[in-house]
């Protein structure tokens, strides 16, 4: 039975780990760290925790699958109506690189009726191989036949990594798909590596619900399966000198257990993904009625605002404003944020920004660690007298 | 003195014009100093000159206290530094400047973080033991929780939890005043105490100050009318709960408190009026574990039904049951699981001993359940504010009209029942919640035009009279400050103001601080 | 018809402060809670149960004293609780929990609806539920803003997707999984929780359960945490200081300057 394991040759009573647990299973005793085994749910958050890395988990060894036969970086080419959703772009610059790097090929795979004159694109984006399956069954996006689809030629073409996008299709796809190969799936990266030595892919995300970034990887079991959020990899640039095949699978399966009876369009005014100037709310405001400052300075300069998930967790604010791992990753040109403490899930979703102003009455919160501008001070007040100077110019 | 410390006021200061009583003044100079030397360097300045200063914290008050009628605004939210901590007998004590935020202190304490930058030895070695033991917390819970301390002590601030911890008062254990004149003062609780009602003061300029305090007697009430006076009072009562008038604080010294293991809230839920106010007494019997008693009439149950449906804001609240008039929520403050359990079940056959059913009640045990009740009960208010600012857009002359009146605990069905009658007979709408533990409702009267807030503030006269003879207090813990001066008068007659009037001279002979908050300025500068 | 909600128990507070000496985790003294996603899940299932009858189970796979969050569930309106607890199930990534879960399912007898929250506020990966659907054998909506009707075959639901809501009938048993918009779980009367402290909790280990421990806890785990990592601190950022009046003038030129604000 696998447990942790506290080093006290090398434990010097710090009680770091004993701060670093949320789930109370380590007392310092004596000034040794001591591990209640029938509290610790061996989630490994205080094995980071330990300056002198005197926590290890004792496991035994598994037995090691066949990864030599497992070859190729395949990609989830995802469709929003009609055409390949800007994931797809993404993913397939990460794709070309981690293929690159392990030297073999990479694979796109796009389910779906509308799919096939993007080929060429496709290529020029990276693929070496695009998989198109135009059957009737899949004419609808929905989630069991795309995975019965994709598990089956996974199983059968054996690529060693599978990215996804994460979006919300992607999101409920992925994890179907990682239980009909019974493999790991890591959710939402913001880093995705291939360690040389090992040839593992090396997947690192926010963890812990706070400030800690873990790397995981899927040793034994294949394909090893990530989830990437829009907006965190860059996009692939077109080369037009690429060349590559295109193969077409067949699914001839009914399916009906779920059936699409409406679409709605959503009036969403938050477009965040795409918006240029970005004011952002966090904690800090104080309280839900402070927003409208936050709203009309993004107004004021031509932009849309969002809130931390603390805020949508408050009830404050929709989730559909929400910006971080969770929710938007924002590319704009300038970013305000007010209030926001840095939590590393909220800093995955702003990286893309070209210019970060954040205001903050803590002078050591994480935020200034991603910040351009430093802005120490009390937010609301700083909302308030930039409202009124605008204002005051405006007229 | 730094050059801008001084500043003209202008267009940008707009905001600092006013408070939460939606009164408006005016000024013509601010400062916001950061240091007690550039606070007292204000002051001499403005002493020198004669020039009136209202002092200013977070300005959350609701009496237009930091409402400037002129003059010098000092505003002291940026002096609002946690400056030490101290350990005494298994307490912590923790010495902060005024402008510190209570929804900030609250975070800290509860993380058990504080910037400890300029910190001594002692107060670091008290933040590793603070660090390390039982939890704290400072209990004082006025609605607010934007306010800052000094405006908290100002005022005597009180909340739900002040019928089992007491106003602010109890939680101040020294403080650092600035007279007018910039000649400071430090008191500790316990050190400096009246004879009868004679108390000598020694500032740190080397004065002694001799202060001969009024004659009345207090309600026996929660109360904050006016100032703190009692037969061989301790000196520090004098200056908390002063409204501004009397010094400026630069310093406090507050008592933490060991947080309760289990803090349960129940929101009991009654078809009739008189089941409630019948069980509110049976609860009063239980004791200690008891941390708050509030209630909810029907008409804040009018409100929040509409809001619910109608503000997306609000549409989080949770259902009120259909057939619910009132309800009272009750505060558990428990040490243990097992008493707090025991506790539940005795609240619920006091229900049922009322005419209640037991089902009809919300336990909130998680905080995200604790935290969805506080915003149930702190939505009345808003959807007042709400309403009378809508209501205000056709009817400009009217205003907020709330009650902040306590009386004694055998007076408690006596006041309901004139409170209901004479709003019936005026026939005006009307939300009644509050603190009814401490008989501490707030009247909410909710106008429509100019005539009913005209007939609302006769009505409000009337009330402070009759809660005077019930010997109960008119503000029980807003304060008086500028727009309650005439009920002060009611509640104490012409020669206690006198009497009020020449201890304020004693301490600030110029009349400097505060003018307008509590009463009028005397022309003659002593007496 | 049977309902079965998947339950998690979460650290207390996703605020997880930072030491700002140290620059690590500090714990709040935080309690143990229900997964705020979950307490949707459990408000939908009492809800549907008040409309049709039907019968509710709480399920979760913890530690001991999980048994307190499965009481809690009851005293909020759910019929009953189980839990799933060994040794053998810790250090559980989402397909180890997967399987463990549906093992508890198959055990109390199958379900014809599975709720589950949305995600969890530690794991933040949302993938419980597919993984659950599949070994299950159900289909699976995520996603779900309302239910809007239940029969015996079937329930109609809308959900969200990306940049439009859709309105699915799915075939029974499926699985689904909650979002909060719009959901105020209900708190629990005294009666309720008078309810949850009588009740009786079933706890079931490895061999109760009749698992394959070579598929649950870390063992089972295809996905295992190498490394764990403060991200970088350094801060190069330009300070605007002085008062509030002062920074606000100051970034106001500086929006000026970068052609945000003319």
């Amino acid at each position: 039975m696998p447990k942790l394991h506290i080093d006290s040759a090398l434990c010097s009573g710090c009680g770091l780990c004993q701060s670093a647990c949320a789930f109370g299973a380590i007392a310092v005793a004596g000034k040794r760290a001591v591990v209640a085994q029938s509290r610790c749910i061996l989630c490994q958050g205080c094995i980071g925790a330990c300056p002198r890395k005197a926590i290890a988990l004792e496991a035994e060894k598994p037995d090691s699958v066949d990864s030599v036969h497992h070859k190729g970086v395949w990609v989830f080419g995802e469709m929003k109506d009609g055409n390949p959703h800007p994931v797809t772009q993404e993913l397939l610059g990460k794709g070309r690189s981690l293929a690159d790097d392990l030297g073999c090929k990479l694979t796109v795979a796009v389910p779906g009726l509308d799919a096939a004159r993007y080929s060429k694109t496709l290529i020029q984006a990276g693929a070496d191989e695009v998989l198109l399956c135009e059957s009737p069954s899949l004419a609808q996006k929905l989630e069991e036949p795309f995975a019965e689809l994709l598990a089956r030629e996974i199983g059968e073409r054996r690529p060693e990594i599978v990215l996804i996008g994460a979006t919300p299709f992607g999101r409920s796809l992925a994890p179907r798909i990682a239980a009909k190969l019974n493999t790991g799936l890591t959710a939402d990266c913001t880093e995705l590596a291939v360690d040389p030595e090992t040839r593992l892919l090396l997947q690192t995300r926010p963890a812990f619900g706070g400030n800690l970034m873990a790397t995981i990887v899927t040793k034994n079991h294949r394909p090893q399966m990530a989830t990437v959020r829009p907006g965190v990899m860059a996009p692939a640039t077109l080369n037009s000198d690429r060349r590559g095949t295109v193969r077409h699978a067949e699914y001839d399966v009914a399916y009906s257990a779920v059936q699409l009876l409406q679409r709605i369009q959503e009036q969403t005014d938050s477009d965040l993904s795409a918006a240029q100037v970005v004011v952002c709310a966090g904690r800090g405001i104080g309280e839900k009625k402070n927003l409208r400052l936050v709203r009309q300075l993004a107004q004021a300069l031509g932009g849309t605002y969002g809130v931390t998930r603390p805020l949508v967790d408050l009830g404050w604010s929709d989730q559909s404003r929400q910006i971080g791992q969770t929710g938007w990753s924002v590319r704009p040109k300038l970013l305000i944020s007010c209030g926001v403490s840095g939590a590393v899930q909220h800093l995955a979703g702003i990286g893309g920004t070209e210019m970060v102003i954040a205001i903050n009455n803590n002078e050591n919160a994480p935020i200034f660690s991603a910040a351009h501008y430093r802005v120490v001070g009390d937010c609301v007040e700083i909302l308030e007298q930039m409202l009124l100077e605008l204002k005051a110019r405006h007229n | 003195m730094r050059q801008d410390l001084i500043q003209e006021v202008a267009d940008c200061h707009k905001i600092y014009l006013g408070d939460e009583s939606r009164r408006f003044g005016q000024a013509e100079s601010i400062s916001f100093p950061t240091t007690e030397g550039e606070m007292t360097a204000v002051l001499t300045r403005m002493w020198k000159s004669q020039t009136p200063v209202t002092i200013q914290g977070g300005r959350t008050g609701l009496a237009a206290a930091a409402v400037p009628q002129g003059g010098h605004i000092l505003n002291l939210t940026r002096m609002n530094g946690v400056l030490g901590l101290r350990e005494a007998e298994g307490r912590f004590f923790l010495r902060v400047q005024p402008g510190v935020v209570l929804s900030q202190l609250r975070d800290n304490i509860a993380r058990r973080t504080f910037d400890t930058k300029g910190w001594d030895a002692d107060s670091l070695y008290a933040y590793h033991r603070f660090q390390v033991g039982a939890e704290q917390f400072f209990p004082p819970d006025p609605t607010e929780a934007s306010a800052t301390l000094g405006g908290m002590a100002a005022c005597n601030a009180s909340g739900a939890r002040s019928y089992r911890y007491g106003p602010v008062r109890q939680h101040i254990t020294a403080l650092r005043l600035t007279l007018s004149s910039g000649d400071p003062l430090i008191l500790r609780r316990g050190e400096c105490r009246a004879k009868d009602r004679e108390l000598l003061l020694h500032t740190e300029g080397g004065n002694t100050l001799t202060l001969t305090l009024p004659t009345y007697q207090m309600p026996r009430t929660k109360n904050a009318s006016g100032y703190y006076i009692e037969d061989n009072m301790d000196a520090i009562d004098l200056f908390i709960g002063s409204d501004g008038t009397l010094g400026v604080v630069s310093e406090l010294e507050l008592a933490l408190s060991p947080l309760p293991g289990h803090i349960w809230g129940v929101s009991c839920f009654f078809a009739h009026e008189e089941q409630s106010l019948c069980f509110v007494e049976a609860v009063r019997s239980l004791g200690d574990a008891i941390g708050a008693i509030e209630y909810f009439n029907c008409g804040v149950f009018e409100l929040l039904r509409r809001n619910k449906e109608e503000n997306p804001a609000f549409s989080g609240l949770p259902d009120i049951p259909r057939n619910a008039d009132n309800a009272v929520y009750v505060e558990l403050h428990c040490t243990c699981r097992k008493d707090a359990e025991e506790l539940l079940y005795t609240l619920g056959q006091y229900m049922e001993a009322q005419g209640g059913h037991e089902e009809n009640t919300w336990v909130a045990r998680t905080q995200e359940d604790l935290d969805l009740l506080h915003f149930f009960r702190h939505a009345a208010p808003e959807c007042v504010n709400l309403l009378i600012d809508q209501r205000r857009k056709l009817h400009p002359g009217i205003a907020k009209l709330g009650t902040d009146m306590s009386v004694p605990d055998d007076c408690l069905h006596q006041v309901i029942a004139m409170y209901r009658r004479d709003l019936k007979e005026a026939g005006l709408e009307h939300a009644v919640w509050g603190h009814i533990g401490n008989n501490h409702l707030h009247v909410n009267i909710l106008p429509w035009n100019e005539d009913d807030f005209a007939v609302g503030k006769a009505l409000y006269r009337h009330w402070a009279e009759a809660v005077t003879e019930m010997g109960g207090a008119v503000s029980a813990e807003h304060g008086v400050g500028k727009i309650k001066a005439e009920y002060l008068d009611v509640m104490y007659g012409p020669m206690h103001i006198r009497e009020m009037q020449q201890l304020k001279a004693a301490l600030d002979p110029e009349w400097i601080l505060g003018q307008g908050t509590l009463f009028p300025v005397r022309k003659e500068a002593s007496v | 018809m049977k309902i079965v909600v998947c339950v998690k128990q979460v650290p207390g507070t996703a605020r997880v402060p930072l030491d700002p000496v140290t620059h690590t985790i500090r714990r709040e003294g935080t309690r143990s809670v229900l997964n705020p996603f979950d307490s949707c899940a459990l408000e939908q299932a009492v809800q549907i149960a008040e409309r049709t009858g039907a019968k509710t189970l709480a399920l979760s796979m913890g530690i001991a004293d999980t048994e307190l969050l499965l009481r809690d569930a009851i005293s909020r309106g759910i019929d009953g609780g189980m839990l799933l607890s060994d040794r053998a199930f810790a250090g559980a990534d989402t397909l180890a929990t997967a399987y463990t879960l549906s093992m508890g399912i198959r055990r109390a007898g199958g379900a014809d609806l599975v709720l589950c929250g949305k995600m969890a506020v530690d794991g933040d990966t949302g993938q419980i539920g597919p993984e659950l659907a599949e070994f299950l054998g159900m289909a699976h909506v995520t996603q779900v803003t309302k239910i809007l009707a239940v029969t015996d075959k079937s329930v109609t639901v809308k959900r969200k997707a990306e940049g439009e809501s859709q309105l699915l009938q799915v075939r029974l048993p499926a699985l689904l999984t909650v979002v909060r918009e719009g959901c105020v779980p209900r708190l629990p009367s005294i009666r309720g929780i008078r309810a949850g402290e009588r009740a009786r909790v079933p706890v079931l280990d490895a061999n109760g359960l009749g698992v394959d421990t070579g598929r649950t806890g870390l063992a089972g785990s295809p996905t295992q945490v190498v490394r764990t990592f403060m991200p970088q601190r350094e801060s190069e950022a330009v300070s605007l200081g002085g008062s509030a009046q002062e920074q606000s003038t100051a970034l106001i030129s500086l929006l000026q300057e970068v052609g945000t604000y003319a």
